[in-house]
């Protein structure tokens, strides 16, 4: 600790704290325009300049530490003086057309001058202009440098936070400017971090530009509905219309750090397509009818039905509210188990992956499974495009501490770079690897392993063979697994690979217990690709377990199982809620043939998707930004949102819809806001019973334990009974067909916002650069792929690094849609590329 | 576009420095000889041999005087320091008798493609003020006569 006294204020910090970073703890305001905490310290701007007591000159408060008995004054008659003079140095070029620049209103500039600054400049010469017209960087993105101020924090959180680094400083001193290469089109994630840290109106939302002025907007702070990273922004509308989505510095778990999809990505609540009246199906036509006459068919149609022949799936972009009432409606209304969420993955598969990364047993913070931790391990997920914000906020961790990263994947990604090691394996095949892994590690350990249960297991396994299968070097085997046995902790990522090939969870397992069998810390974060699926999981909505993972009586059946009963006429009826199941579930046939043999599909949505069109009833409903409740993100953090505005038309929030049907089943039945439903939660589910709803950085956000087990046949499976899963392989389809989310794309809500489809215009198919030299193809050649069931059109990107053999389709891409190629069964398709002119 | 023989260099330089990227410099220097330029292609090519994005290339390009990025010069580049020992000393008034002399403006180049007339920031010089550099030569000490002297000759020059 140092003691030190700021404007004759005494204070006491840790050492090496910041002189700024001390004062704003003494309640003192330094004013900065190049410091932002977690950006690197370039002490550049020189507004931040204090008085030391015994040094000749100022000095930078946001790169100088603080000294025992330091005197630090920031408001000296000479601090004063070279403060106004830096600020006529800053307004000496700057354009000052705050009259037509939207940062008007909320600008740091702005602020400072009218705070600190003189009042009239000294300087006569002519300013300097780099260009007359705005110009764009991306079709989000849009640029006026003559408003520039050269704080660099576009740059720098370009660079060492997102990654991707395509920005920099042209030129020198006043003829400097930001910008990209010979202000070109940027290639890059198209995240607007850049918009969110400039501290001016140089760095623009395209789409925003010119619509209002920020004192005209009205607000709410949100939860993201992308992925489950869970960033809290703000998002902002003016007459109706959402027109942007702000994150701010200090807030939340991503700070002011957003991608594409959170900052652009709210557009599709102001699409005109939403649906905003109750349709029922009469005479073979969805015609409009009132909410009471829905809500009654409704009841009387799906009571009809014995509870074995109902089913329900949810979406897990639902909050925790809707999502408990939805279990309660389909468990305690229609006596049936059979409910799920999301339509990807199969029941087992998240019992298997609920087990193995202990997500019963409550949160882990982010943060604090990355501090101290010796080694991490990125496996199963394609984080970087996946859950973008979390790739962020790993880089950044890795900024300010360097820790041993090895990442596993078929694709390459961007956080490869920050990785001492990438081990590129052939898609599925993680529980080869990880196997390889654990075998390594137990051979190493020799008597210390010997004792333990899984000892038998390695006996007659072979390194070789299982290098061979996954496709990865013996030598980056042993690495890893040298890495993960002479550290003492490690932190797991583990991703949506695991819940598509459950194999892997058995390897993913067994590493897991080797390692905490010798003793070491292992935590484990898994990595969730839609808002609330952990949520989801928590409130019980599924076939196995009810709210707090309480093992049910008696299971009912998975999505899959709901499909294939429908498509045995063994299952009658359906209720939807928000999942474009023809979209999403991974094999388009079945489904299609299972809710067209159903005699009563109710569907509640946004918009009249694939799946809404075959309804029966299709109910319309409250988007993210028209609703209140929680969502809990991958992390196991519970966080609130809060509604912006009305729902369209007469659109219902899935809270008053579920209220409304279970009222009509039990009229015992307490109809409350979601804040009451959450207090119901907190009072019927362990985990949660202690939660505080804080929006910020706090375990104490974080659910608790469980209490129960989840029981999984998966993993309980013997490790030599592998699964006959047929492989097809032929000579003419060269290349494994894998899938996942996009960085611009990643569902249904994406494909409603037109801002995303400016990122991303068409369906791509993604290859390797040996892949592409072999086919002779390059990025934006189009090629149809052809596969065993299915041939659809597709652009070529391709990515370097990637696995060769490997070509990677996104997910739910509406003019492309993957889950035509696959067949229930048959995870692994393999396909061709043929070249097609343009 | 870099010639193989560039290219060749390029990889050869390489070599000298523990990273990739810290060739850009000299990369960079090795793309405008003899062309004197430094054409957005060259930077794309650069940054793909030194792996490195190509905005990198950009800014070192920009930051440093020396390099003319999408700039065709003279074949003698005359830069004349204008900063303060310098301006003291009349610069201004050998620009001007340059701008006449040559008949261009600060920034042109000859119609015969001869000269291109720049002004640069202090060349650390200051004792021999007024100074210029023409390619890799420093001229000091000058006069308006002496500037037509240093014309005359490489005019005669080829």
């Amino acid at each position: 600790m140092a003691k030190l006294t700021i404007n004759g204020k005494f204070i006491e910090v840790k050492d090496g704290t910041l002189i700024l970073e001390a004062a704003k703890q003494a309640g003192i305001e330094i004013p900065t325009f190049c410091y932002q905490a977690d950006l690197s310290r370039i002490g550049a701007c020189r507004i931040c300049l204090v008085e030391i007591a015994g040094q000749r000159k100022l000095m930078t408060s946001c790169t100088t530490p603080v000294m025992e008995g330091m005197e630090v004054n920031s408001e000296s008659a000479a601090v004063q003086e070279s403060r106004k003079g830096v600020i006529e140095f800053f307004l000496s070029n700057h354009s000052l057309d705050c009259p037509v620049c939207d940062k008007a209103g909320e600008c740091e500039l702005q602020d400072m001058v009218y705070k600190h600054g003189p009042r009239k400049g000294s300087f006569k010469e002519k300013k300097i202009r780099f260009h007359e017209k705005d110009y764009p960087l991306s079709p989000v993105i849009i640029k006026n440098s003559n408003r520039c101020v050269k704080c660099t924090r576009c740059i720098r959180v370009c660079r060492d936070t997102v990654g991707v680094g395509v920005l920099g400083s042209m030129g020198r001193g006043a003829h400097q400017e930001e910008t990209s290469f010979l202000r070109t089109y940027l290639d890059c994630d198209h995240c607007g971090n850049c918009i969110e840290v400039c501290p001016v109106g140089c760095f623009m939302r395209r789409p925003y530009r010119y619509k209002s002025r920020p004192w005209d907007l009205k607000s709410a702070d949100t939860i993201c509905p992308y992925c489950a990273t869970g960033c809290t922004s703000k998002i902002q509308e003016r007459d109706g219309e959402v027109v942007r989505s702000i994150s701010k510095m200090g807030k939340g778990v991503n700070n002011e750090l957003l991608c594409a999809r959170g900052r652009f990505g709210f557009d599709f609540i102001s699409n005109e397509d939403r649906l905003t009246t109750p349709l029922m199906r009469k005479d073979g036509e969805l015609v409009p009818v009132s909410w009471d006459e829905a809500l009654e068919s409704l009841a009387v149609n799906l009571g009809a039905f014995a509870p074995e022949r109902i089913g329900g799936i949810a979406s897990a972009r639902l909050t925790n509210e809707d999502l408990f009432l939805f279990q309660d409606l389909m468990r305690s209304a229609f006596k049936t188990n059979n409910i799920d969420s999301s339509a990807r993955w199969n029941r087992d598969s998240v019992s298997a992956f609920i087990k193995a990364t202990g997500i019963n047993e409550g949160g882990v913070s982010l943060r604090g499974a990355l501090e101290g931790v010796d080694a991490i391990f990125i496996v199963g997920t394609q984080i970087s495009e996946e859950n973008p914000v979390t790739d962020y906020l790993l880089r950044r961790s890795f900024d300010s501490r360097w820790v041993f990263t090895m990442i596993a994947s078929a694709r390459a990604m961007k956080l490869d770079s920050c990785a001492q090691l990438t081990m590129r394996h052939d898609p599925a095949t993680e529980n080869a690897l990880l196997t390889a892994i654990a075998k390594v590690i137990f051979d190493d350990a020799g008597e210390k392993a010997a004792g333990l249960d899984c000892a038998e297991l390695f006996k007659d396994l072979s390194l070789k063979d299982l290098s061979d299968e996954s496709g990865v070097d013996q030598s980056d085997i042993g690495a890893a697994a040298r890495k993960l046995f002479g550290s003492e902790s490690a932190t797991f990522f583990a991703g949506t690979e695991f819940l598509r090939f459950p194999d892997g969870l058995r390897g993913f397992s067994l590493l897991k217990e080797l390692l905490t069998a010798l003793g070491k810390k292992i935590t484990v974060v898994p990595v969730l690709d839609r808002c609330n699926q952990r949520g989801a999981w928590d409130m019980g909505v599924h076939p196995a377990f009810g709210p707090g993972y309480e093992p049910v009586e008696n299971p009912g059946l998975g999505n899959a199982g709901m499909l294939e009963a429908a498509d045995a006429r063994q299952l009658d009826a359906l209720y939807i809620a928000g999942v474009d199941i023809l979209n999403n579930y991974p094999d388009f046939e079945t489904a299609e043939k299972a809710l067209s043999k159903l005699q009563y599909l109710v569907v509640n949505e946004l918009f009249l998707t694939g799946t809404a069109a075959m309804a029966d009833l299709v109910l319309p409903v409250a988007s993210f930004a028209e609703k209140a409740g929680t969502m809990t993100n991958q992390e196991g953090r519970v966080q609130s949102m809060s509604p912006l505005m009305k729902p369209p038309g007469e659109a219902r929030t899935a809270h008053d819809i579920f209220s409304a049907l279970l009222k009509a089943h039990d009229f015992e039945f307490n109809v409350a806001k979601p804040k009451g439903t959450f207090e119901k939660i907190q009072a019927n589910v362990k985990s949660y019973a202690d939660v505080e709803l804080l929006n910020e950085r706090s375990d104490k956000s974080l659910t608790g334990e469980s209490g129960n087990t989840v029981s999984s046949s998966i993993l309980e499976k013997e490790a030599d009974e592998e699964d006959q899963t047929p492989a097809y392989t032929a000579e003419d389809l060269p290349l494994t067909l894998i899938t996942g989310n996009h960085l611009f794309y990643s569902g249904m809500l994406s494909s409603r916002s037109a801002t995303l489809g400016s990122l991303l215009k068409e369906a791509i198919v993604e290859i390797n650069d040996t892949d592409a030299k072999k086919y002779d193809l390059k990025s934006g050649d189009h090629v149809t792929v052809t596969g065993r069931y299915h041939e659809g059109r597709y652009a070529v990107r391709v990515k370097n690094g990637s696995r060769k053999g490997v070509a990677f389709i996104p997910e739910n891409f509406k003019t492309g849609p993957v889950n035509r190629f696959f067949r229930k069964g048959e995870w692994s398709q393999k396909v061709r590329l043929k070249k097609v002119d343009a | 576009m870099l010639t193989e023989e560039a290219k060749k260099a390029i990889k050869e330089v390489m070599k000298r420095y523990k990273t990739k990227r810290a060739a850009v410099m000299p990369a960079l220097t090795i793309a405008q000889d003899d062309v004197r330029e430094v054409t957005a292609e060259d930077m794309l090519e650069i940054a793909e041999m030194l792996e490195i994005q190509p905005v990198i290339v950009n800014e070192v390009a920009k930051f440093y005087t020396m390099y003319n990025v999408q700039r065709k010069v003279g074949k003698y580049h005359i830069e004349v320091c204008h900063n303060i020992s310098c301006n003291l000393l009349q610069a201004e008034r050998i620009i001007a008798h340059i701008e006449n002399r040559l008949n261009i403006k600060v920034g042109g180049t000859t119609t015969d493609g001869k000269f291109t007339l720049s002004t640069a920031e202090c060349l650390g010089s200051c004792g021999t003020a007024p100074m210029m550099q023409i390619n890799d030569t420093y001229y000091e000490d000058l006069t308006e006569t002496k500037v037509n002297d240093i014309l005359a000759t490489l005019k005669s020059r080829d």
